[in-house]
């Protein structure tokens, strides 16, 4: 049966440092939910707390409303129903991985008709059956990543954790492993957080993305939304490679700070110091909107497939766009942008 | 499903003060209980005996049989440092450790050297010699080489010793000589372990740059291993200060007084001189203190991964038609360190006299049939090390298991706290350890009548083994645990498991190895521990160190070798039974098993330049 989550005001430090400062997050069941941050943002904290492998100072953690975590009442790890798919799969090397399927299921004290049953449905959907007296260590890294999925299915959890699963795995095989694993769990309708640092991998799994700093969430919504409408410049950053130009808004148009370059027209921003937003993919021919036209020099070009991804110097400061063709570095490049996709964040 | 209510909020009420206060307790003790029994066990083992041995030292009086008293007294001290004897017991400390530290770390790194960079004949089977060597204990070895190198002894039968040596060698000389025979393994493993972790790329790097062999060596892995280097000489130097093994043969017999046999002098030759035993106590472990300090100093700045992070495999050298002197120096320092004392105690042990000499007229079985045949005297004392040393086993690997399970949990500040501990009590000297338990369970009320463990007592006897083996065990097994990904046992815990089903189920399998050599070492290390069987020697009978220490110095010494030539034999074939058939079962699996650190490996390429 799967659960949603509400973790409200979760506090947490780590050595007299803050790692979590009075968070909320809300998860409906069923629900996919990426949460996406550098390095010491707080996200694997937090998933920890979720699992109750790392107790927070304060606040309050619900499991369809039930409580698992609070001052006074606390539910341990192993009776939460909490699976967690970790960074290096945690596979005990010395059982195979039928027995690394049922050891948790004996635990739980099932009956051996029930953890047949389980084990051969978790085996069928993870397409491991034939595998079942290996051990982890004579399987890929790709069957072990289904083996830890399937001891998670098998356990039948009200909530499914990610924690980095595909960071193990070369880039061939982390996209087919990445929509087999979210087949699965999709088909399994179970609630998901999925941690991840990589915003592709983020856009690609998630209903919601919960993005952290410092922890704290600074923005927590669907990647569309996150996508078109990112709640700051480091939101913007970090989503999707888009490129901050610094500068200033009178009526209606974005002049770059420090900069002879000509304005563009962003409808709708506000007067003042404001970051224009420059998504690679926005990038358009100069005659194609020649109102919205600017000029700047080629510092360097990398082939991407489909386009060309190029650096290019707009005076004092550096954006990235996608690009038919690769002009020789050093040449002058103009370049329009669609107004309605200009948007501007306050500074 | 069930809720582990810490505190109840119905319970702020009046009428629940009471309970909320009493489940308050509960929490403290749950969070404090774990570090309390740990540090309540080192306390026990190991913190009061040491604290008793260094309040002695100042406080003369306060274990006096008659009118004891807690005046503190600076005349233990200033009378030992005021005898001639004492301080020249120090001096040849010192000296000894000195100059065994330098011979012993030179031939170490030579060994070290050969067996993991040079490719010659039988050099698998030579690299076991030092954890053989090892693992023989020093009294043995001394004994063996009285037995050789007296003026009546084998290799004067042969016509082997000059009349010259024979006299030099009971003094300074035959100690260091025996010394450095006995401590060269401790420098092989740590040189050796620096040269595993420095692989061969630097030297590598440094062939491209057209640096000849030599200068590769003086320049590159010379100075890298100049701390493995400095770590030997201070290691086998702690070793010497400590040693009881050739104190209470060789340099008894020469009468050159070193500390740790006047300590036991002070404390067990009638008139008893507590006061002085524990001045001369607190000398030695002062000394050994500094040691750990410059110790610890130095492996701050070796840190190995400033070295090399990811050193790949070393090469060994091909060698070519030096491959044989290669093998002759490895063979003969394997010969001279395990082999001819091996066969002196097993000659001495199937012969009559020592001075009939080799012949077949005074062969016999007599010595070995009295160690083997039951209600003997050498049985009983064989039979009993063997059953301490099982029991001590036991015990020391269970308890080690446990408190590192707990400690893997713990906070960092009582990880390193115990860690530091146990490094620190490997370095007591086990004569000062069993002064201690004197102290503790003869002299001191509520232990000096408690009945299990009691003075006197087998069970005593034990209860100090176990102290002297902890700091061991825990530490093989804390570095083993330490290896584990501790996601397997989040893993474990999110599947529902128990703790103690996860230490058996998960923890236990993956560390199997490690736990089964702590417990292997333990035992075979009892079978032969020394010092805390002279001190704390049973009514019951004294186990077999004991035993044949009285009967070598009763001219017994046939006896007294096959009492060694069986222990050796039994406690050898024992672990061997042990480790062979669990070593094939395990290591299959234990080779793919990712958690463990990959120790870099030596492979066979490459020619010397």
């Amino acid at each position: 049966m799967t659960a949603s989550l509400h973790c409200a005001g979760i506090c947490k430090s780590l050595g007299g440092r803050p790692i979590l400062t009075d968070l909320d997050l809300r998860i409906d069941a069923g629900e996919v939910v990426s949460l996406l941050g550098a390095s010491g943002s707080g996200k694997t904290t937090l998933l920890r707390i979720i699992a109750g492998l790392v107790e927070p100072e304060r606040g309050l953690i619900t499991l369809d409303g039930r409580v698992v975590w609070s001052k006074t009442s606390v539910i341990p790890a192993e009776r939460r129903r909490i699976g967690m798919v970790f960074q290096d799969y945690a596979l005990w090397p010395h059982m195979t991985v039928a027995n690394n399927l049922a050891f948790g299921l004996k635990a739980q004290r099932l009956s051996d008709r029930d953890i047949a049953e389980r084990l051969a449905h978790a085996l069928d959907v993870t397409r491991l059956a034939s595998y079942r007296d290996r051990y982890p260590t004579e399987l890929s890294g790709g069957q072990q990543q289904r083996v830890a999925i399937a001891r998670c299915l098998a356990a039948r959890p009200a909530l499914m954790l990610f924690d980095e699963p595909l960071s193990n795995l070369d880039a061939a095989l982390r996209e087919d492993m990445r929509i087999e694993m979210m087949e699965l769990v999709r088909r399994e309708a179970i609630t998901v957080v999925y941690v991840t640092h990589d915003q592709a991998e983020a856009m690609a799994v998630s209903d919601r993305i919960a993005i952290m700093r410092a922890g704290e969430i600074v923005q927590f919504d669907t990647p569309r939304a996150i996508y078109e409408a990112p709640a700051d410049s480091f939101v913007a950053s970090f989503i999707g490679g888009f490129s901050i130009v610094r500068g200033q808004v009178r009526d209606e148009r974005f002049k770059i700070a420090e900069s002879d370059a000509e304005t563009v027209r962003t409808p709708g921003a506000r007067s003042g110091d404001g970051m224009l937003v420059i998504r690679p993919e926005d990038a358009r021919p100069a005659d194609a909107y020649p109102d919205n036209r600017l000029q700047g020099k080629v510092l360097s070009s990398a082939f991407q497939g489909r386009c060309w991804r190029l650096a290019v110097d707009l005076g004092p400061q550096r954006v990235r766009l996608d690009w038919p063709e690769a002009p020789p570095v050093g040449a002058s490049l103009a370049f329009s942008l669609p107004p309605e996709r200009c948007v501007v964040l306050t500074a | 499903m069930a809720t582990a209510h810490y505190t109840d909020p119905a319970g702020a009420a009046g009428g629940f003060r009471g309970g909320r206060l009493a489940k308050a307790s509960l929490k403290v003790l749950a969070l404090c209980g774990a570090p309390l029994v740990i540090y309540a066990i080192f306390a026990l083992l190991i913190g009061l005996p040491l604290a008793l041995v260094l309040v002695q030292a100042v406080m003369p009086g306060l274990f006096a049989a008659q009118d004891a008293s807690r005046v503190l007294s600076l005349e233990p001290l200033s009378r030992v440092f005021g005898s001639p004897n004492v301080a020249v017991s120090v001096l040849h400390s010192l000296e000894l450790g000195i100059l065994v530290a330098s011979t012993a770390t030179a031939l170490g790194g030579v060994f070290a050297i050969l067996v993991h960079r040079c490719n010659f004949p039988l050099r698998a089977a030579i690299s076991a010699v030092p954890w053989l060597v090892f693992l023989t204990p020093s009294y043995l070895k001394a004994l063996a080489w009285v037995l050789l190198m007296s003026s009546g002894g084998y290799l004067a039968q042969f016509g082997l010793l000059p009349r010259w040596l024979g006299a030099s060698f009971f003094g300074l000389t035959g100690l260091v000589f025996v010394h450095t025979l006995s401590l060269f393994p401790l420098p092989t493993f740590i040189i050796g372990s620096a040269l595993a972790g420095l692989g061969s790329e630097l030297e590598d790097a440094a062939r491209l740059s057209g640096a000849t062999p030599l200068r590769i060596w003086l320049r590159i892995n010379g100075p890298l291993l100049a701390p493995a280097i400095a770590l030997s000489f201070i290691a086998t130097f702690a070793e010497v200060l400590s040693d009881f093994g050739l104190a209470s043969t060789i340099a008894r017999t020469s009468n050159f007084g070193v500390l740790t046999y006047g300590i036991y002098a002070a404390a067990s030759d009638y008139p008893v001189d507590f006061p002085a035993a524990g001045a001369q106590a607190l000398v030695l472990l002062g000394l050994v203190l500094l040691v750990v300090v410059a110790d610890r100093l130095l492996r701050r700045r070796a840190d190995p991964r400033l070295i090399s992070g990811r050193a790949r495999p070393a090469r060994l050298y091909n060698l070519g038609a030096w491959r044989w002197l290669a093998m002759a120096v490895a063979l003969a320092i394997a010969f001279m360190a395990l082999g001819l004392p091996l066969t002196a105690i097993a000659a001495r042990a199937l012969t009559q006299t020592l001075g009939h000499g080799l012949i077949r007229s005074n062969v016999t079985t007599v010595n070995v049939v009295a160690a083997l045949s039951l209600n003997t005297d050498a049985n009983d004392g064989l039979l009993r090390s063997l059953f301490y040393a099982g029991l001590t086993a036991v015990i020391a690997s269970s308890l080690a298991l446990l408190l590192s399970a707990q400690l893997d949990r713990a906070s960092p500040v009582l990880r390193t706290a115990v860690i530091g501990l146990s490094l620190g009590a490997v370095a007591i000297p086990g004569i000062v350890l069993g002064f201690g338990y004197i102290l503790v369970w003869n002299r001191l009320p509520g232990f000096r009548d408690w009945p299990f463990p009691h003075y006197g007592d087998g069970s005593l006897l034990v209860m100090g083994y176990v102290a002297a083996a902890l700091p061991y065990c825990l530490v093989v097994i804390l570095s083993a645990i330490g290896q584990l990904a501790p996601s397997l046992m989040d893993a474990a815990r999110l599947n529902g498991v128990r703790t103690i089903r996860r230490l058996l189920a998960i923890t236990l399998p993956l560390i199997l190895l490690s736990v089964v050599t702590a417990f292997l070492l333990t035992f075979i290390r009892t079978v032969f521990e020394l010092p805390m069987s002279q001190m704390l020697i049973p009514q019951s009978g004294p186990p077999a160190p004991t035993l044949i220490l009285r009967l070598f110095s009763h001219d017994r010494d046939g006896l007294a070798s096959a009492i060694a030539l069986v222990a050796m034999a039994a406690a050898g074939l024992g672990a061997a039974l042990v480790w062979y058939p669990l070593q094939r079962f395990v290591k299959p699996r234990r080779s793919a098993v990712p958690v463990e650190a990959v120790s870099p490996q030596t492979v066979s390429a490459g020619t010397l330049p």
